[in-house]
């Protein structure tokens, strides 16, 4: 078996609320390992964004332990969090969130200026991304001259930009309609043919058929798949 | 300058009285600032000089205490004056060995018991005795020029705050607008029309506009006090620096309402001219 | 910060540039008026030390420490300005005598003119000589030398070699019974302390105590002194000092100390209050702007923290926005306030017996440099609200917020 990208142990997250603590995932274990493909899906507020999150070091898990390539990341600082997740982790969202004072290029182009990558190191690897996730014709529109299918694909090519370890996307097809969603899971599933971890949370069962491995949540604990 | 107006002491102070005492000094008013600085009391006796050695020493009865007219041309300078009876003022300034000394004084005031006839008054003066220099005080006085000056700087440092105003303004309608962008879209789609949209916008700039400026003018009132305190304190002088009249009021409500107003018309156009799906879209 | 912080900074403010140039017009227009409060609180001090040093005397003497108006004379004033003259921190000394004096113009209307009477024998003198020659020591017959403003010499028709009658009016309190004098024009000259309508004239002395009727020897009304080079004005006001103790001597520089606390007071006050106030309105629009800002990028932002961007990053982010905006209104103030500022002297200078070479606005570095100084304050102070607002930006909370609403 291949050794875990990421692995949380007993995890638990609680949210303090005005009428009362809210656990939205609780004593949760699940080991992510190289190369996976996992797909989270659960009815809403069952807390698969949530386990993305604390999977994807952007929340801390209030009681148990999370660790990326076998290193405990719970009591990492912010620095230390954001330096994991620029080298390690790609994040595709529900709505993009490309720049939309940026072009395509320069929004795949963002994360490795912020990793310290060579300018023409950045233009090459850019070039290709855009290319990879067929865009390359649109390199230079901005992200409101997109359409949805074509900024989420740019969105992908930003999450690759630092040639992550683990790519996470939180319903990436939410904001699409059925047939460019499909394409989009074609490109991830890719994209995991190329090598990479890719974690993806839905609430559409059609997609998390398509991956080999379908962690079922429920009122914030795994239900099936947890563990292999 | 009258010669029963200010004399300006600054040699003089508090002496013991001479023994025996001068059987009735004459009297004098004093400044409160001078009252003050020399640590003065009311029949205090106190010896005053035309020079700045001593010489020729009087002394005089502080008969009483009085607050100087504000000057704003000396603003800044503590008035430490005193007022005689000019008799006494002659005897302790005059040039002895100058007869003419007693004889002549540097200003008379006139008042005239029709003073629409001050200009004729001047010219026919002006004839009967030749080199005498007269003035109409009403004409044009030094610290009048000062005041009218001062209120053209202040009217054009208002000038430019009310510029600065309006692009701060202008920039809160432009976010306020943009924020409600969505809203505007979703009225849009539903069927409201521009012009249904537009007077709603103008009326929330007039009662934005309205409020604002209300407070405003309350904030000078309460400011007012504290302003001309602290001003008054500063140069101790009885001077009024701030005064908020309703002339005053009604004027900057007139600029700041009509500038509210204009600036939501502004804020608004270029997102009424625009479609509903284009707002919709973003 | 590093350059791709400003490149995105700058990118972040184009986006919306409407709100961008109203934040630079916002700035611009406080800062003119900052710039311009600035010049004002030391613009008289500069301008007026500069017309104290301008004939080269350091040191003034007087009989009180009073206005000029209700001032004593200095009595016996030959013996004492010889005294003073003697000290050895003491170059040279020049008496005056102030009045004034009524002239008779071409039309036959009378003219009130400041009538000035001069030390002739210093090498020193109270005016700067632009045509002409300069009041000698003595005449060589002929009617006395008069030296004469430029404004009188257009009034009257005046040309070197003219001659102009002088009625004296110099006396405080007494009339003047001499005779008028008959004067010749030596030159013309500029008077420091002229104000714009100022009509001047000065003659020697003696000539003018002949004009007014006193006696050559009587009094002055201020001796103007320059002290030895490399002794400088403090000891020279030392020695005098010591030297009569009855007469008040003041260097240049305490003469402008003073005038800070009374003569200048208003407008430093009004420049301080009104400085205070645009610099919180500089703060409030850029705090106001960047925060409305920063609220509407929430989901943005807290996507570039989960991509991986630091927290101080998207601070800086903020921060360089704030520099962005303030230094650009900053730069594009300075221009805005130098015409203000001429626009404002030039409603100030109607103010009576101000000397046309005195400026309520004058430029000096230290004004730029704090100026910029409060600006970056400003800017830094501004961005603290919505650097915090990014900082504490709960980046889960967020992403999830944005996905319910």
């Amino acid at each position: 078996m291949s050794p875990p990208v990421v692995e949380a142990r007993g995890v638990t997250r609680t949210f303090p609320m005005p009428a009362g603590p809210v656990v939205a995932v609780r004593d949760l274990s699940v080991t992510i390992a190289t190369g996976e493909f996992v797909s989270v899906c659960g009815p809403s507020g069952c807390g698969k964004s949530t386990l993305l999150h604390i999977l994807g070091c952007v929340d801390t898990p209030s009681t148990g332990e999370l660790l990326v390539d076998g290193r405990d990341v719970s009591t990492l600082g912010d620095a230390a969090r954001s330096a994991l997740r620029l080298s390690k982790i790609g994040f595709v969202f529900q709505r993009f969130f490309l720049l939309p004072m940026l072009t395509a290029a320069e929004n795949v182009e963002l994360p490795q200026a912020e990793a310290g990558v060579s300018r023409a190191e950045r233009r090459s690897r850019t070039s290709a991304l855009l290319d990879y996730v067929g865009l390359a014709h649109r390199a230079h529109h901005r992200p409101s001259q997109l359409s949805g299918g074509e900024a989420q694909r740019v969105a992908i090519a930003r999450a690759l930009a630092n040639r992550p370890r683990l790519l996470l996307a939180d319903e990436p097809t939410g904001e699409l309609d059925q047939a460019t969603g499909q394409q989009i899971v074609g490109l991830f599933e890719r994209v995991h043919a190329d090598g990479t971890t890719v974690v993806v949370v839905t609430h559409d069962p059609a997609i998390a058929a398509r991956t080999p491995r379908m962690l079922s949540m429920r009122d914030g604990r795994i239900e099936d798949g947890g563990s292999r | 300058m009258s010669i029963l107006s200010a004399l300006f002491l600054f040699a003089a102070g508090a002496v013991p009285p001479p023994a025996p005492p001068p059987p009735d000094p004459p009297a004098i008013l004093v400044s409160r600032q001078l009252l003050a600085s020399e640590h003065l009391a009311l029949g205090d006796v106190i010896a005053l000089s035309g020079d700045a050695k001593g010489s020729r020493a009087r002394e005089f009865r502080i008969a009483g205490v009085y607050e100087p007219v504000p000057d704003p041309g000396r603003l800044g300078m503590v008035p430490l004056e005193a007022r005689l009876h000019l008799p006494d003022l002659v005897a302790l300034i005059a040039d002895p060995a100058d007869p003419a000394a007693s004889e002549s004084v540097r200003s008379i005031s006139v008042k005239l018991v029709s003073p629409a006839e001050a200009s004729a008054f001047t010219r026919d003066l002006t004839a009967r005795v030749p080199g005498l220099l007269l003035r109409e005080l009403a004409a044009s006085d030094d610290s009048d020029v000062t005041f009218v000056v001062l209120d053209r700087f202040h009217l054009a440092i208002s000038l430019v705050t009310v510029i600065a105003s309006s692009i701060f303004l202008l920039a809160l309608m432009v976010m306020l607008v943009d924020e409600r962008r969505d809203t505007v879209a979703i009225l849009r789609l539903i069927g409201l029309r521009r012009r249904r949209i537009f007077i709603q916008v103008l009326g929330e700039g007039l009662v934005i506009a309205l409020a604002g400026a209300l407070f405003g003018v309350l904030l000078a009132v309460v400011l007012e006090g504290g302003f001309n305190r602290f001003f008054q304190w500063r140069y101790d002088t009885a001077l009024v620096f701030v005064r908020v009249t309703p002339a005053i009021a009604a004027r900057a409500v007139s600029v700041a309402v009509p500038l509210g107003i204009l600036a939501s018309v502004a804020a608004s156009w270029s997102l009424l001219r625009r479609g509903a799906m284009a707002l919709a879209r973003r | 910060m590093r350059a791709k912080v400003w490149t995105f900074a700058l990118r972040s403010l184009a986006r919306q540039p409407g709100r961008a140039v109203l934040g630079i017009l916002g700035v611009a227009a406080v800062g003119a008026l900052l710039f311009d409060m600035l010049l004002l609180s030391r613009g008289l001090l500069v301008s007026f030390r500069a017309l104290l040093d301008s004939a080269g005397f350091d040191v003034r003497v007087m009989a009180a420490d009073a206005p000029a108006f209700a001032r004593p004379r200095i009595a016996d004033a030959e013996t004492a300005a010889a005294e003073i003259r003697a000290l050895p921190d003491v170059d040279e000394v020049a008496s005056l005598r102030l009045g004034s004096a009524i002239v008779t113009g071409p039309d036959g209307g009378k003219h009130d003119i400041f009538f000035i009477g001069a030390d002739a024998e210093t090498r020193r003198r109270p005016w700067i000589l632009l045509e002409g020659s300069d009041l000698g020591a003595s005449d060589s017959g002929g009617p006395p030398a008069l030296v004469v403003n430029r404004r009188l010499a257009t009034a009257l028709l005046l040309r070197p070699g003219s001659e102009l009658t002088l009625r004296g009016d110099c006396t405080r309190g007494s009339a003047t019974a001499a005779p008028p004098v008959r004067f010749r024009i030596a030159g013309f000259a500029a008077f420091p302390f002229d104000d714009p309508k100022a009509m001047t004239a000065a003659a020697r002395l003696a000539d003018f105590g002949r004009t007014c009727g006193l006696d050559e020897k009587s009094d002055a009304d201020l001796f103007l002194v320059a002290s030895r080079e490399g002794r400088g004005p403090a000891a020279a006001v030392r020695a005098i000092r010591a030297l009569r103790s009855d007469l008040h001597a003041f260097s240049n520089e305490e003469i402008v100390a003073r005038f800070q606390q009374v003569g200048f007071s208003y407008f430093r006050q009004i420049s301080a209050v009104l400085s205070t106030i645009t610099l919180f309105f500089g703060f409030l629009l850029i705090t106001v702007l960047l925060t409305v800002s920063v609220n509407q990028r929430f989901a943005e932002i807290a996507a570039l923290r989960a991509l991986g961007f630091t927290r101080r990053r998207v601070v800086l982010d903020v921060l360089a926005q704030a520099v962005l905006l303030v230094g650009a209104g900053g730069i594009l103030s300075l221009p805005l306030g130098l015409a203000l500022a001429r626009w404002l002297e030039s409603i100030l200078h109607a103010m009576p017996e101000i000397p046309a070479a005195m400026h309520f606005f004058a430029f000096e570095p230290r004004a730029l440099a704090t100026h910029a100084l409060l600006l970056a304050l400003t800017a830094v102070l501004a961005a603290l609200y919505p650097m915090r607002l990014v900082s504490r930006l709960p980046i889960a909370a967020t992403l999830r917020s944005e996905m319910v609403t």
